[in-house]
């Protein structure tokens, strides 16, 4: 267990300079939440510090009291003991709406207010903290361009006008709208359709990067967890953590039993979905261009499991990788990548 | 996040608040009442009226009888409102929310009691009069409002409730601007469900000498005379149905849109 390690991973493609963290630091320290007449406690002494900018996935089945833990950071559930430290403030010493309002908060189940345009939806934070009516227009507009929705289209709108996937990115752009330095998620995504889902996810994700948030992402599909997270902390019952650690070492070695029964089987091809074709071609040199079959080829963007994929479909050994412009750079060979992963080993290919 | 990803956006606009055939059933009610009320009328001129009829079926004991009758009924309603709705949204706050089986118990047997019981031992109890009739209206219209109010709150869904708190509502914030909005439908419904009950009731009104149309019914039954019970209870029916399809009016127009 190396929950005591708070070092960002960056993403890979991250070959632009990284934008100002905007988020905050938080602390949990043995944190604890007892239900009268339970004999256990729901959340059990769980202390773990996340980042300024980090994204951090809570990881666990139903009951595992996830929940319970992110809905003690905005005291939607007062903890029974320990402290929660945002910015190393102690947030039970803020007024529990005060403290609210500079928290994003999105849930599953979405909660757009049926009688309240999407604008009004979208605004609602900044009208209660006194934004002049322009300024709110102003931020409404950006924030549902920023969630990829046109606000001349859909601004005048009500919430069951729009389907399942645009009202979630509304709750993401709502929940953003004060420009809070911590958000938390309780499986955003998980009512949408898988397709959509993953639509949501990766674009969250390249959000994500352009936000720099403190995010804290509850959520039981370990996909998920894989795709979004800087930091996975999987936990057991009572929100214990087994393991809190980046995605590619909770698949090349987790903790224990446990954990690797989330990884399940595949879990050196689920690691090369997590890699880019970018990331490996620092560790390894291309071929020059051989005879790699036509049309089987990848550029720096796709994944390792992309380039095994096409190598797969075109039953060769060997793909052509090429910039984003389509020229080719090189050769790749499946033994290449083999030995890449020998090598790596445990360690984070990115 | 590209919106053509995830199909193409709805064309829905939000067009007018009525559609042509709410429009057409809005309109047919006033429609059939001014047919009755001009057959009542017809037919009650058809009549040869002697001296006993004709002291009651005229425009100024009519018109007083009808205007007594509404402002009963409209006093007593203002009243249930005053009362009931702000109790309503109290016994659906947490701390108080344990009050909630005994106060609908206590409106359940206001409104199960017997109005002319409730009437006769009030008088006695104070006097007769207007008050009292007023009193007893209250009494046996107040449910209703009352349970609309609590199950309009209560039947507001959870998760919006948790993510406006969540989003840094206030209490009393969430309860004005997302648990009330939500709750206004089944609160006018009930609303319009106490003042048909009251134009009901207020008939009895004429035993404290509190007037209303009762005293055209009762006089009719006393007096045996056919046309005069007729036209009180045609004018009854027919005021019960006018304040209904208002009350309907009413609840389309200030429904929240969205919903």
């Amino acid at each position: 267990m190396s929950e005591s390690s708070s070092t960002v991973v960056h993403r890979p493609s991250d070959q632009q300079p990284a934008p100002a963290i905007r988020g905050a630091r938080i602390q949990l320290v043995g944190l604890t939440k007892r239900y009268p007449g339970q004999a256990e406690a729901a959340v059990d002494n769980v202390s773990m510090e996340i980042a300024p900018g980090e994204l951090v996935m809570l990881l666990g089945p139903s009951g595992c009291g996830k929940t319970t833990t992110m809905k003690m950071i905005n005291r939607l559930i007062e903890p029974t003991s320990g402290q929660i430290l945002i910015d190393g403030e102690d947030v039970l010493r803020f007024d529990p709406t005060e403290l609210r309002r500079g928290i994003g908060y999105v849930i599953q189940q979405i909660g757009l207010f049926p009688h309240m345009t999407i604008a009004e939806n979208v605004g609602l934070v900044p009208k209660l903290l006194g934004w002049k009516a322009a300024r709110i227009a102003a931020r409404v507009d950006e924030l549902l361009d920023l969630v990829g929705l046109e606000p001349s289209g859909y601004r005048d709108r009500y919430p069951k006008q729009l389907s399942g996937g645009q009202q979630q990115r509304v709750g993401v752009a709502r929940a953003l709208a004060a420009d809070p330095p911590v958000m938390l998620m309780d499986e955003p995504f998980g009512a949408t359709d898988p397709i959509t889902r993953e639509h949501l996810q990766n674009e969250f994700r390249k959000l994500q990067r352009e936000l720099r948030k403190t995010i804290i992402f509850v959520t039981h599909d370990f996909d998920e967890a894989l795709r979004l997270g800087d930091r996975i902390a999987v936990l057991r019952d009572r929100s214990v953590i087994a393991q809190f650690d980046p995605p590619e070492r909770i698949l090349s070695q987790p903790a224990d039993d446990y954990v690797a029964g989330f990884v399940g089987s595949a879990a050196a091809i689920r690691r090369s979905g997590l890699t880019t074709v970018d990331d490996a071609l620092r560790h390894i040199e291309l071929d020059p261009i051989g005879d790699e079959p036509s049309g089987a080829s990848v550029t720096g963007d796709d994944t390792v499991r992309d380039a095994i994929d096409v190598m797969l479909r075109s039953g060769s050994n060997r793909v052509t990788v090429t910039d984003r412009a389509g020229v080719a750079l090189g050769g790749l060979d499946f033994s290449q990548i083999c030995e890449l992963w020998t090598r790596a080993g445990g360690h984070d290919v990115r | 996040m590209s919106v053509d990803t995830l199909g193409s956006a709805f064309d829905v606009t939000s067009g007018g608040r009525w559609s042509r055939g709410q429009l057409a059933r809005h309109l047919a009610m006033p429609a059939m009442l001014l047919v009755a009320g001009l057959a009542l009328y017809l037919w009650v001129s058809g009549q040869r009226l002697d001296s006993i009829e004709s002291r009651v079926l005229n425009a100024a004991t009519i018109g007083d009888a009808t205007l007594q009758h509404l402002t009963l009924t409209a006093i007593a309603s203002l009243l249930v409102v005053v009362i009931a709705m702000p109790v309503g949204v109290m016994l659906t706050r947490p701390r108080l929310r344990w009050l909630t089986p005994v106060a609908l118990g206590a409106a359940n047997m206001g409104q199960a009691a017997p109005a002319l019981g409730v009437l006769v031992i009030m008088a006695m109890l104070f006097e007769i009069g207007e008050k009292v009739a007023i009193a007893a209206l209250v009494v046996s219209a107040i449910l209703p409002v009352l349970r609309n109010t609590i199950i309009g709150i209560q039947q507001v869904d959870r998760s919006l409730v948790e993510a406006a708190q969540g989003m840094g509502l206030t209490p009393l914030q969430v309860l004005r601007r997302i648990e009330l909005p939500l709750a206004v439908p089944v609160m006018l419904a009930g609303l319009r469900t106490t003042v048909v009950l009251s134009v009901g009731v207020a008939t009895i009104a004429t035993f404290v000498n509190a007037g209303g149309l009762g005293d055209i019914i009762v006089a009719g039954i006393k007096t045996a005379r056919t046309p005069v019970l007729l036209t009180g209870a045609v004018l009854t029916t027919l005021v019960a149905f006018t304040l209904d399809w208002l009350a309907g009016v009413l609840e389309h127009s200030v429904r929240p849109r969205g919903l």
